[in-house]
């Protein structure tokens, strides 16, 4: 029998300003599996990630958790889900009225109520050090750049340390250091077995950690099929976009080293005693993000 | 011709029902605000702080140039027809039952109804209500609730105090015409206060928090894309407010006089 996927869309079409967005779309997602959704603008990427991760609602179709339809969670189920799943926006979407540090403590204060505040500021900053944010978190969103917004919107998505990740254009407006540490990053989360849903048109970043490719095409899935195979696919209107996949190598590595400063961070302080209260054993918690890095910046073999 | 106004008729029934689903959410989620762990409580003092204390000082200018008006024109046109002691009446009637709910409401609306319309819609442009989604924040609850009680806790205070500053222009003209005492003015006031215009300022005010705060909430909450939307709403906002209070205001006044 098929494991249960992590997410999986039925059928799955949604309207956006009176237009379809997105038409009949059919995939899922196994644990652990990346899957990179392409396509050009308007291709209905965003949709995909917004439906799929519940922030919109599709006008037919159903979305699956765990095999069970987001619709019919209950409120108990629903606070699991959005506890267990992060997501990254194109354009950050920060809460403008809430400083950075308020930004990235309210999912922690929202789903680990019995956290103290000494826990919650640990959270916060480790989760800031891992997207290489060093500056005041006392800062508000118009106060930084577009590329430290996207890089906070990162943060916020990974501060629980969650096992299902969606990104929408997750390197989008960042400089080109930042933008290489995205990919490593998530190449992180992948060794670490997160699930992600990656909406991406920075096609080299696929290569590495996309298990999976979807090309969409005016809000219809033209191509759905395992990474190593979509070179092979001879539609021209799919091969346009993938004809655009590349290997990784052309992408500058962050020089900095992936978070060197979170790893020395995590050795000055000693761990909350919520954070192994909050976590069933190692595998899940504030404490995995610590391992994310370790294995990256330790050059440790992927699973 | 029959066919576009029978769409433009559904259309509206469309929205209509909608925004009468989203009225019962809103009921739902202020009742649960304090049960719930995701209360808003900043978003409400904020709130009252805004539409109730920072208003106070307009309200209370309002409210006293108003008094002092109806003061002189009443004791001017009563005192032709010598009916000078059915001052205190009118002015328990027109400023408790009447000017006292329909104009803080008109405040209200013009500060906090523009303020709650464009702030959200800012919201949703930058799609910070779906990131309040995305962490399981409820938005009706964290976003909505908190300034609908906000706005509703605010127009009752706003109310009375318009009620206490508009007596006391009234007082003030009295004092310049023909000086009486204070206890005298304010005996004979509240001789001529009934229960019935307390209740009825009471509920006027309670009405028109309702209308205004779940307004000018759908009309914030109805931005989706573009910031050109988001002023359209702010308008929306005062120009529904307006109509349906007033329209409110003439059916209660109808219920108490013709009922």
């Amino acid at each position: 029998m098929a494991p249960v996927p992590e997410i999986e869309l039925r059928g799955v079409s949604s309207l956006r300003g009176g237009f379809e967005a997105l038409s009949d779309v059919t995939l899922s997602l196994q644990r652990g599996e990346t899957l990179f959704a392409m396509g050009g603008s308007g291709s209905g990427k965003s949709a995909l990630i917004k439906t799929a991760a519940g922030i919109a609602v599709p006008a037919r179709g159903e979305v699956l958790y765990k095999g069970k339809s987001l619709a019919r969670l209950s409120a108990r189920e629903e606070a699991a889900f959005r506890k267990a799943s992060g997501f990254v926006f194109q354009d950050a979407a920060l809460w403008s009225n809430q400083s950075i540090y308020d930004n990235l403590a309210l999912p922690v204060r929202l789903h680990e109520p019995t956290w103290g505040k000494a826990e919650v500021e640990r959270a916060v900053r480790r989760s800031a050090e891992l997207v290489g944010y060093g500056q005041d978190l006392r800062a508000r969103p118009a106060e930084l750049s577009s590329g430290e917004r996207k890089l906070i919107g990162l943060a916020r998505a990974l501060v629980l340390d969650p096992e299902l990740l969606f990104m929408d254009d997750p390197t989008s407006i960042l400089d080109e250091a930042a933008a290489a540490r995205v990919p490593e990053i998530v190449d992180s989360l992948k060794a670490r077995g997160r699930s992600m849903l990656i909406a991406s048109v920075v096609s080299e970043f696929a290569s590495g950690c996309a298990d999976f490719v979807a090309v969409l095409l005016e809000g219809r899935v033209a191509a759905l099929g395992a990474y190593a195979e979509a070179a092979a696919w001879t539609d021209p209107l799919v091969r346009g976009v993938t004809g655009r996949l590349r290997p990784r190598a052309a992408v500058p590595a962050w020089e900095g080293g992936l978070a060197g400063a979170w790893v020395s961070a995590v050795a000055e302080s000693p761990a909350p005693a919520g954070e192994s209260a909050a976590s069933e054993g190692d595998e899940d918690g504030m404490s995995a993000l610590g391992d994310i890095i370790n294995d990256v910046d330790e050059g440790k073999e992927k699973p | 011709m029959l066919d576009r106004m029978g769409r433009a008729v559904i259309k509206w029934l469309d929205e209509f029902l909608y925004a009468l689903g989203f009225f019962a959410q809103v009921l739902k989620e202020s009742a649960l605000l304090f049960r719930r762990r995701q209360v808003g409580f900043r978003v409400l003092v904020m709130q009252i702080l805004f539409t109730g204390i920072e208003a106070l000082g307009i309200a209370a200018a309002m409210a006293l140039a108003i008094g002092a008006a109806i003061n002189l024109i009443g004791s001017s046109l009563l005192a032709e027809f010598g009916q000078g002691k059915l001052m205190y009446t009118i002015l328990i009637v027109v400023i408790a039952r009447e000017l006292g709910p329909l104009l803080t409401a008109f405040i209200v609306i013009a500060r906090s109804g523009t303020a709650i319309a464009t702030e959200l819609g800012g919201m949703a442009v930058g799609h910070e209500i779906e990131a309040y989604v995305a962490v399981g924040v409820n938005p009706i609850s964290y976003l909505a609730a908190p300034r609908f009680l906000g706005v509703v806790v605010s127009m009752l205070v706003l109310d009375v105090y318009f009620n206490i500053f508009g007596l006391m222009g009234s007082f003030v003209v009295v004092q310049l015409l023909r000086p009486i005492g204070f206890d005298e003015y304010f005996r004979s006031l509240f001789a001529a206060l009934t229960p019935g215009d307390l209740l009825s300022g009471f509920v006027k005010s309670l009405v028109f928090g309702v209308i205004i705060s779940v307004v000018s909430l759908y009309r914030g909450f109805s931005v989706e894309r573009s910031v050109t939307e988001v002023p359209v709403a702010g308008i929306k906002a005062v120009g529904s407010s307006f109509m349906l209070c007033i329209l409110a205001d003439v059916v209660m006044t109808a219920i108490q006089y013709l009922g």
